[in-house]
């Protein structure tokens, strides 16, 4: 009865976990940014997942206001408030009067383990739809 | 209950419904995976379907009961979704919902078998 909202669900995450790949690929590619709009070096950015509940559609209908299948969302992306690294370069543009270049405070392994476990997640996600897909293929095999 | 309605259709109606069920707690419980502080949630299925089967569980207000998944290894970060105990579940709903299907649809058949008064349909 809620066949297609566990579609919704899961593919709902699967857009979360490719958010998440998202900025973890943003951060990979500014590892070595030191000037932004905003001032600075880059900063890395995370992401907050957060479960929610789901009220689709077909689900309120049938009066399941209380069915607690939840989806989930990212709820903010934020900056890690960790201070830029400082790198001994005097002949570079940036660097401050004693010759110090702030660099974001990015970690390549952390972000590579980050992302491998987005991917994970994501292909988790693809599976569950592609059991909720059989599932509705299967009752409609019942009409046959 | 109507004429075609069998007592095995009335039951089989209502294992679809809660294995459906239960697969998106599972698909809610993956796409939580991540999510701190967040909660493995299952049913009882058995209790379900006995409650189910009783019609204490009118069809109009079909609502399982979902609790949290008593035993499992808490993350540092609160949540405690098993990765292995949901893949598995995932599998073996879809496997039992199949068989749901099937005992489903040959109870439809014998029905129509009668219906044209015994000679194949």
């Amino acid at each position: 009865m809620n066949l297609f909202g566990m579609l919704e669900l899961s593919g709902g995450a699967m857009s979360a976990e490719r958010q998440r790949a998202e900025v973890v690929t943003s951060n990979m590619a500014n590892a070595e940014t030191t000037r932004t709009p905003a001032g600075g070096p880059y900063r890395r950015q995370l992401v907050i997942f957060s479960a929610r509940r789901t009220p689709e559609f077909p689900m309120m209908l049938a009066g399941l206001r209380n069915a607690s299948a939840r989806g989930v969302r990212v709820d903010q992306v934020v900056s890690d408030p960790a201070p830029p690294l400082q790198r001994y370069q005097p002949g570079h543009p940036d660097a401050d009067a004693k010759g110090y270049v702030a660099y974001p405070a990015v970690n390549p392994v952390e972000e590579m383990t980050d992302l491998l476990g987005a991917v994970r997640s994501y292909e988790l996600n693809a599976a569950a739809v592609q059991a909720a897909k059989n599932m509705i293929q299967q009752s409609l095999d019942i009409l046959r | 209950m109507s004429m075609i309605d069998t007592p095995m259709t009335a039951v089989l109606g209502h294992f679809l419904d809660l294995s459906a069920y239960r697969e998106s707690l599972i698909s809610s419980n993956l796409a939580n995976i991540d999510t701190p502080g967040y909660r493995a949630r299952d049913i009882n299925f058995r209790q379900e379907l006995d409650r189910a089967d009783s019609g204490e569980m009118q069809y109009a207000s079909f609502s399982p009961l979902a609790t949290q998944v008593r035993g499992l290894i808490e993350r540092p970060d609160g949540n405690n979704v098993s990765l292995e105990r949901e893949t598995l579940l995932l599998a073996e709903t879809q496997m039992k919902f199949n068989i749901g299907v099937q005992v489903l649809r040959s109870e439809f058949h014998r029905l129509s078998s009668a219906i044209h008064e015994g000679s194949t349909s």
